[in-house]
């Protein structure tokens, strides 16, 4: 599996550069084939880090606008990946920075039309069978949502690209404009809580 | 190793962040002590159930995001700044086209070479330049349309005057405009005219900064060759023998990277002594470099300066 992997991005990539570069120059058929490459994972970072599917919608609409319009100023000095994560996790921070200012928003809104259920668009992980097992990752999900809004926004960002999108610490101090070791520090700091916050139910 | 050293490693130990020495001396901590073993099952279990809370988006979110985004990449398409948009932005002269059009003023129509052609006009030049006069419109596009009271509408043309120039290479009002042809993005072949032309001045500053530009950054293989015939001249020159050092190691053309190890190699033969940046830069090529002939000149290269092919 993880060799799968592995070829299948070595063959994205030779195709990548080209269509970068179609794309600078105004090929505008290009630049919706790389969105296509990177956008599945750009919303897929942007709802875990936010956890709110609007909200990710319009990191995912700002970020690739930005993408079309500073493409030009992009000079394969690192990869395009770790460019557009870049843009991707400076909105998402930008956005968290600004949650910790105002109160953290409910998962359930009252409408015109009733009530809405904001996580409908999101597919969660479900637990299979046993309903005691059920209730109980119910719970610990609940928890877990609890824990990453207490993060701050670095660390939070830290363990999302960490966890759920794999990146090595190194790419991901490149993708926050730091050190590896200062992202290794925001690592620990994250895990650290997690264990205090989630330790009893494991 | 301690137990608190221990339990602080496990994270990186569970993401693979750890050494191969590092994570050995903490398999050796984790085999002697029972308690840490425990907690290391522990944050194991943790991690399985924190993998539980990760969120997928639904395909429907996916598709109205991606809806969304095309529909707004049409709208801001019009609107992009183009690259001439840019140069003109340089210049001070702005033309004001149609009175008549009153309100929409500041979005009058702009020319791009006509602009030009406006601003290095024969008589600002002082001589040796000769530039026709405008020409009727090539092309016109509709910029945008509006209502302007019952029954009008107001519509801003973009319109593309063309007009021939002419003048020496040397003159600084053909250099400017040769300058910003070698940065056009959307036509690699006035690139390769351009820096063509260019590289026969690299004695300016600002022409030699084209080349170097050029060399390091253009898309095309062409524009970079010519850029580089440009810079021979400047091999010995510090912020060239930089680029080139740059451009040896991270260009993607083989051809490219052959004229680069040929002018390094020849350049460092006439100064006749051994450099250890060099040196280094030669042994990080073979780690890396495929073409076989680059690896022949640069074995070769480094067996003359009495290096090892390798760095350990």
């Amino acid at each position: 599996m993880v060799l799968q992997v592995t070829v299948a991005h070595a063959a994205v990539r030779m195709d990548e550069s080209e269509l970068i570069r179609a794309a600078q120059q105004g090929d505008e058929r290009a630049f919706e084939q790389l969105v296509r490459l990177y956008d599945q994972n750009v919303l897929r970072l942007a709802l875990n880090l936010l956890r709110a599917p609007e909200d990710a919608n319009d990191v995912f609409q700002e970020a690739f606008l930005r993408v079309h319009k500073n493409l030009h100023t992009f000079r394969f000095d690192c990869s395009f990946h770790t460019w557009l994560y870049r843009i991707v996790t400076n909105l998402c921070l930008d956005l968290l920075r600004k949650r910790k200012v105002r109160r953290e928003e409910a998962a359930v809104v009252e409408t015109g039309e009733g009530t809405l259920d904001r996580m409908d668009s999101v597919e969660e992980t479900r637990a299979h069978g046993d309903p005691q097992r059920q209730l109980m990752s119910r719970q610990l999900k609940d928890r877990i949502q609890a824990v990453l809004a207490d993060l701050t926004p670095r660390e939070r960002t830290v363990f999302e690209l960490r966890h759920f999108q794999g990146l090595r610490l190194r790419t991901i101090g490149e993708v926050m404009g730091t050190s590896e070791e200062a992202a290794k520090n925001c690592l620990f700091r994250a895990t650290q809580k997690m264990r205090t916050a989630l330790g009893d139910f494991v | 190793m301690n137990c608190e050293e221990a339990r602080k490693s496990f994270p990186l130990l569970l993401y693979g962040e750890l050494s191969f020495d590092e994570e050995e001396r903490l398999e050796a901590h984790i085999d002697e002590c029972a308690a840490c073993r425990e907690a290391l099952a522990r944050d194991k279990a943790l991690w399985r159930e924190l993998d539980s809370a990760e969120l997928h988006p639904t395909q429907d979110l996916l598709e109205d995001a991606r809806a969304e985004l095309k529909s707004r990449l049409a709208a801001a398409r019009p609107m992009r700044e183009s690259f001439w948009d840019k140069i003109r932005d340089g210049f001070s002269i702005h033309f004001h086209f149609a009175p008549g059009l009153g309100q929409v003023a500041g979005a009058a129509v702009m020319l791009a070479l006509g602009f030009f052609a406006a601003r290095v006009t024969p008589g600002s030049l002082g001589g040796a330049f000769h530039a026709a006069g405008l020409a009727e419109p090539v092309t016109s596009r509709v910029r945008y349309i509006e209502p302007d009271g019952p029954g009008k509408v107001q519509i801003v043309l973009d319109e593309t005057r063309q007009q021939v120039l002419s003048g020496s290479v040397e003159d600084p009002s053909i250099q400017r405009l040769l300058l910003a042809a070698a940065k056009d993005p959307s036509d690699a072949g006035v690139r390769v005219e351009s820096v063509d032309l260019l590289k026969n001045e690299p004695q300016s500053a600002e022409v030699r900064q084209a080349l170097l530009y050029a060399l390091q950054h253009d898309p095309n293989a062409g524009v970079r060759l010519k850029a580089l015939d440009g810079l021979k001249a400047f091999a010995e020159d510090p912020e060239t023998r930089r680029t080139l050092t740059h451009v040896l190691l991270n260009d993607d053309n083989p051809g490219v990277r052959t004229q680069v190890i040929d002018l390094l190699i020849q350049q460092h033969d006439s100064l006749r002594q051994r450099n250890d940046a060099m040196v280094s830069v030669l042994q990080e090529l073979m780690e890396k470099e495929s073409n076989n002939y680059i690896r022949m000149r640069c074995q070769k290269a480094l067996t003359e300066m009495n290096a090892s092919v390798e760095s350990y």
